[in-house]
């Protein structure tokens, strides 16, 4: 397991939930829709948490 | 955010001003988040003043998530002119010239739907101390918003929260201390002072 690479994914991961939130929070779905980020943000926190455990193996 | 990528030459009229031939198309290169900043309205950016002569170029900025533009900003893309023009001479990359801190000035993110539909032909604008430097519109570019995010993806892997400075037209010049930035652009009018590094 490269820990390496998958801290780098975790923190790309916490900067799209970042960009979700602010997608939601100024309610600005023009290029992404409700739906798709509703979709992303459940894919994205189920690959978080895995990735998480990994780490910390 | 992963990186900061550029346009340069993106603006005919720009690469002549600059007495650089017009490219069939733009030149790309990065700059990494520890240049830039997002000053509030009113606030101050300090500047390397000692080190050369700082130019200012205005341009539209882009925020990317899945490779879609989710909010526009307006940018100052600084870099000391000197430097890069000897940089250029010898082939070498403008990395030096424009990577410094604070050599990207970034004002809050918009998001789309707070612009108008046809906002590639929406003006923007920078005044220093008053007087209009530069004024222009994405659709006066070679290059405009969706093939500038293709054409980057020929070459970079984008990241999502990479920003996209898409190329500064006509106008660009000097600055100095205590000089007062004023950016226009749609729904945005945001304004700040520059200031020494202490």
């Amino acid at each position: 397991m490269d820990k390496r690479k998958l801290s780098h994914d975790i923190l790309n991961m916490i900067e799209r939930l970042r960009i979700m939130h602010d997608l939601v929070k100024d309610e600005n779905y023009t290029s992404i829709s409700k739906e798709e980020i509703t979709q992303d943000l459940a894919e994205t926190l189920k690959k978080l948490e895995e990735d998480f455990k990994n780490l910390l193996q | 955010m992963d990186k900061i990528i550029c346009l340069g030459r993106n603006y005919a009229d720009h690469a002549q001003e600059m007495n650089s031939p017009v490219p069939v198309r733009p030149l790309l290169f990065i700059k990494p988040p520890s240049a830039m900043i997002e000053p509030r309205d009113q606030g101050q950016v300090p500047l390397p003043w000692t080190r050369g002569e700082i130019h200012y170029e205005c341009e539209i900025v882009f925020k990317l998530y899945k490779k879609n533009i989710i909010g526009l900003a307006l940018g100052l893309d600084l870099c000391f002119r000197d430097l890069q023009a000897e940089l250029k001479k010898q082939g070498h990359p403008w990395e030096m010239s424009k990577t410094f801190k604070n050599s990207a000035i970034v004002t809050p993110f918009k998001g789309l739907k707070d612009f108008p539909s046809d906002w590639q032909n929406t003006p923007f604008t920078l005044k220093i101390n008053g007087e209009l430097k530069q004024e222009a519109k994405l659709s006066d570019a070679l290059l405009q918003a969706d093939q500038i995010i293709h054409y980057i993806d020929g070459f970079f892997p984008i990241n999502d929260g990479d920003l996209v400075f898409t190329g500064t037209p006509k106008g660009v010049g000097p600055l100095k201390p205590n000089d007062l930035i004023e950016l226009s652009f749609g729904p945005i009018q945001h304004s700040f002072r520059l200031v020494d590094n202490g």
